[in-house]
C-alpha cells in the first residue's frame, strides 16, 4: 500500500479569491482559500453544485487567474505569469480531464492525443510514438484511427486521459470525470486514475458523488467558495488488487 | 517548434475548409475576381513594357533624329508645317560641323510606296534614301548580302537593301539577293536583306527599303521631302552632350538668331515614353479601381466567414488553450486558414487568367498587338503574394478574437 507520508510540496495557494462581476452583482466563487498539496497525492474536491469546485480546479490548472491571492506551483509563482507562460505550464505540468471529454471531434484518437505534444514542440515520429504509447496505456491501442464519435463514452474519457498523460505532467486534474458515464464505466475510469496515482502521479479530482470521492486518499469539501473540511480519507476504497 | 506548429496550422486549415466547401467557394469569389484583375493588369502592363523596350531597341537608345516634324507634337502641327524644309545642303553642313557623335546620316523618306516584282505588286512600303554610313545605325543590321557602299551612292547605282517584309511578301521561298524589283518605275537590284526587327508596336520598320540617297534624289528630285538626320551618339551616356551640340550647330546652319525658337525638332526614342505612360495610366486606373472594389468585397467575405469559423470553434479554441496552445499558436492557426482560403482563390483566378490571356490575345490581336499570349511567372508570383497578404489582413481581426479568448469561457461555450 502507498504510504500517506507527504512528499514535497507541489501546490501552494494562499488566500485565493475569485469574484465574478455580472453587471452590478458580484459572485464570490472562491473566498480566501488556502491549500497545500503534495506530490503524489490523490485528492478529491467535493461539494454541492455551484460551490466553486470547478473554479478552484481551473485556478489550480492555470486556466483561470484569481482575483487576489498567490499560487505557487512547483516553486514557481504562477499568479505573476503572463499568457504565454501559463500556456506553457498548462502544456508541460497539467493534464486536464473534463466531464464532457472535450476531444476534437474532427481529429482521430491519435491526433487528439498528439495535440499537447504539438504545442509542446515535439515533432514527427517521436510525437506519434509517445501518443501511441499513451493510448496503449489506457487500453486503446486498437482505436488509434477512430474518431471520437465512433467511440463509447468510457473510451472517449480514456482518450482524454491519454491526452492528459502524454506530456508526463506533474498533476492530473479531473473535473467530474465520471459525470457523463454510467456507473460501471465510471468504476473503470476510477480504476485507471488509481493506477495512474500508483505510478507516482498526483491526481486531483472534482466530484459531488461520495462513491467517487471515497477512492481518494484525501477529501477536501468546499461550500460557498470556502473550504469546509480538509481530511485524510480514513478508509479509502481501492479498485486494484 | 514554430515550423511544426505551422505545418499543423496548415492541416487544421485544410480540414476546416474541407468541412465547409460551399461556404469557402462563395466567400473566395471576391478574392478570385480581385486576383484575376491584378493578374490581367500585370499581364497587360508587362506586355506593353516588353513591346516598348523592343521599340526603343529599334530606334536605338543612343540615337536622335533631327527633323522638321516632331514625333510627339500632334497639337503643334500647323506650327511645324510652317517650318522650312531641311535641305540636303543644310543636313550635310550639320554633319560636317558635328564632332561628338559617332555618325550622322542624312535621310529622305517617302511612305506608302508600291513595289513591283515580276507580276506581283504590293503597297505600303517606305522608300528611304540614305548614305552608306547608315549601316552603322541599328537599322543597318544586314542579315543576308550587304549594305551599299559610298561608291554606289556617289554614282547613284540602282541597288536596294530591303526590309524583312519585302522578303516575306515577294520571296517567301527563294533568295532575294540579285533579284530586281521596280520602285517608282525604275529597276533596283536587291543586294541585302535587313534582319527582322519589327515589333508589335512598330511593325512598319520591316516594310522599309533603303536605296542610296543620290538614287533617291534621282527618282524623286532633291526637294520632294524635308531631309532628316539620324545621329548616333555612340552610347546613351553621350546623348545629352550630343543633343546640345546638334541643337547649337543646327541653329547656326539654319541661321537662327539667339532668342528665336528652333525651327526643327530633335526626336528621340524616349519620346514614346509619354505615349506609353498614358496607356499605362489608364490600365492602372481601371485596374486599381476594380481590384480595390473586389478586394474590399472579398476581404469582407473572408473576414465574415472567419468570424463564423471562430465562433463555431470556440469550444475547440478552449480545448487547445487548455492543453497548452499559446495565443500566438491560435492566432496563426486562423491566419493560416484565412490565407489558405485566399491562396486557393488565387490559384483558381490564375488558372482562369491563363486561359483568358490566351483568349484575349487571339481575339484582340489587331486592336492590341502588343499583348503576349502568356502571363509571365513573376506576375503569377505577385498574385500569390498579394492573396496571402489579403488573407492575413482579412483574417487578422477574427484570428485576434480567437487568440484573446479566455480559455474557461471558451470551454464553457456550447
Ligand atoms: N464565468 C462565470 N461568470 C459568472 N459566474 C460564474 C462564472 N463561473 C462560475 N460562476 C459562478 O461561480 C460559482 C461557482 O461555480 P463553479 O465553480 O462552476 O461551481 P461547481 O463547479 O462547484 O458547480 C457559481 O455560483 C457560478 O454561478
Ligand atoms: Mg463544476
Amino acid at each position: 500500500m502507498q504510504t500517506t507520508t507527504p512528499n514535497e510540496v507541489l501546490i501552494q495557494i494562499e488566500h485565493i479569491s475569485k469574484i465574478y462581476t455580472m453587471g452590478d452583482e458580484k459572485v464570490f466563487a472562491l473566498r480566501d482559500i488556502s491549500l497545500t498539496l503534495h506530490r503524489n497525492e490523490y485528492v478529491a474536491i467535493m461539494g454541492p453544485s455551484g460551490s466553486g469546485k470547478s473554479t478552484l480546479m481551473n485556478m489550480l490548472g492555470c486556466l483561470d487567474t484569481p482575483t487576489s491571492g498567490e499560487y505557487w506551483l512547483n516553486g514557481q509563482d504562477v499568479s505573476k505569469m503572463d499568457d504565454a507562460e501559463l500556456a506553457e505550464v498548462r502544456n508541460k505540468q497539467i493534464g486536464f480531464v473534463f466531464q464532457t471529454f472535450n476531444l476534437l471531434a474532427r481529429a482521430s484518437t491519435l491526433k487528439n492525443v498528439e495535440l499537447p505534444l504539438v504545442y509542446g514542440g515535439i515533432k514527427g515520429e517521436a510525437r506519434k510514438e509517445r501518443a501511441e504509447r499513451a493510448l496503449q496505456d489506457v487500453g486503446l491501442g486498437d482505436r488509434m484511427g477512430h474518431k471520437p464519435n465512433e467511440l463509447s463514452g468510457g473510451q472517449r474519457q480514456r482518450v482524454a486521459i491519454a491526452r492528459a498523460l502524454v506530456t508526463k505532467p506533474s498533476i492530473i486534474l479531473a473535473d467530474e470525470p465520471t459525470g457523463n458515464l454510467d456507473s460501471k464505466t465510471g468504476v473503470e475510469i476510477m480504476r485507471l486514475f488509481e493506477e495512474i496515482w500508483k505510478q507516482g502521479n498526483t491526481v486531483i479530482l472534482v466530484t459531488h458523488e461520495d462513491d467517487i470521492a471515497r477512492h481518494a486518499r484525501r477529501i477536501i469539501r468546499v461550500r460557498d467558495g470556502l473550504v469546509e473540511s480538509d481530511l485524510v480519507n480514513p478508509n479509502p476504497v481501492t479498485l486494484l488488487d | 517548434m514554430i515550423a511544426s506548429e505551422y505545418i499543423e496550422s496548415f492541416s487544421i486549415a485544410f480540414a476546416a475548409l474541407r468541412q465547409n466547401k460551399l461556404r469557402a467557394v462563395l466567400t473566395t469569389l471576391g478574392i478570385v475576381i480581385g486576383i484575376a484583375v491584378v493578374t490581367l493588369m500585370g499581364w497587360a502592363l508587362n506586355s506593353l513594357d516588353a513591346a516598348f523596350d523592343a521599340t526603343i531597341d529599334i530606334l536605338g537608345n543612343d540615337m536622335l533624329y533631327v527633323d522638321k516634324w516632331s514625333w510627339a507634337g500632334g497639337n503643334n502641327w500647323r506650327l511645324m508645317e510652317s517650318r522650312k524644309n531641311i535641305t540636303i545642303e543644310q543636313a550635310e553642313e550639320l554633319i560636317e560641323r558635328l564632332k561628338t557623335p559617332q555618325v550622322a546620316v542624312p535621310m529622305g523618306s517617302l511612305w506608302g510606296r508600291s513595289i513591283i516584282y515580276n507580276d506581283l505588286k504590293a503597297n505600303g512600303f517606305t522608300v528611304t534614301g540614305v548614305r552608306a554610313t547608315y549601316t552603322q545605325t541599328p537599322a543597318g543590321n544586314v542579315d543576308e548580302g550587304r549594305f551599299f557602299s559610298e561608291i554606289e551612292d556617289r554614282y547613284s547605282e540602282n541597288v536596294v537593301v530591303v526590309g524583312y517584309g519585302v522578303k516575306k511578301v515577294f520571296f517567301p521561298n527563294s533568295d532575294p539577293i540579285g533579284k530586281t524589283i521596280k520602285i517608282n518605275g525604275m529597276q533596283f537590284t536587291i543586294i541585302g536583306v535587313i534582319a527582322k526587327r519589327g515589333t508589335a508596336l512598330m511593325d512598319f520598320v520591316d516594310n522599309q527599303v533603303f536605296i542610296p540617297l543620290n538614287s533617291f534624289f534621282g527618282l524623286y528630285g532633291k526637294s520632294i521631302r524635308s531631309i532628316s538626320i539620324a545621329v548616333k551618339a555612340g552610347s546613351p551616356e553621350l546623348l545629352d552632350d550630343v543633343r546640345s551640340e546638334v541643337v547649337g550647330t543646327m541653329r547656326i546652319v539654319r541661321n537662327l538668331p539667339p532668342g528665336k525658337d528652333e525651327d526643327f525638332s530633335i526626336n528621340e526614342s524616349q519620346m514614346f515614353h509619354e505615349q506609353v505612360a498614358e496607356i499605362r495610366f489608364y490600365i492602372w486606373a481601371i485596374g486599381i479601381f476594380l481590384t480595390a472594389m473586389s478586394f474590399i468585397v472579398g476581404m469582407i467575405g473572408i473576414m465574415n466567414v472567419m468570424f463564423v469559423s471562430v465562433t463555431e470553434r470556440t469550444k475547440e479554441i478552449g480545448i487547445r488553450k487548455a492543453i497548452g496552445a499559446k495565443r500566438l499558436s491560435i492566432l496563426m492557426q486562423f491566419l493560416v486558414e484565412a490565407a489558405t482560403l485566399c491562396v486557393a482563390g488565387a490559384i483558381v483566378a490564375i488558372l482562369l487568367c491563363i486561359v483568358a490571356a490566351a483568349g484575349i490575345y487571339f481575339a484582340f490581336k489587331e486592336q492590341a498587338p502588343f499583348l503576349t499570349p502568356y502571363i509571365p511567372v513573376p506576375i503569377l508570383i505577385i498574385a500569390i503574394v498579394v492573396s496571402v497578404v489579403v488573407g492575413i489582413l482579412a483574417g487578422l481581426f477574427p484570428a485576434l478574437r480567437a487568440a484573446r479568448m479566455n480559455p474557461v469561457d471558451a470551454l464553457r461555450y456550447e
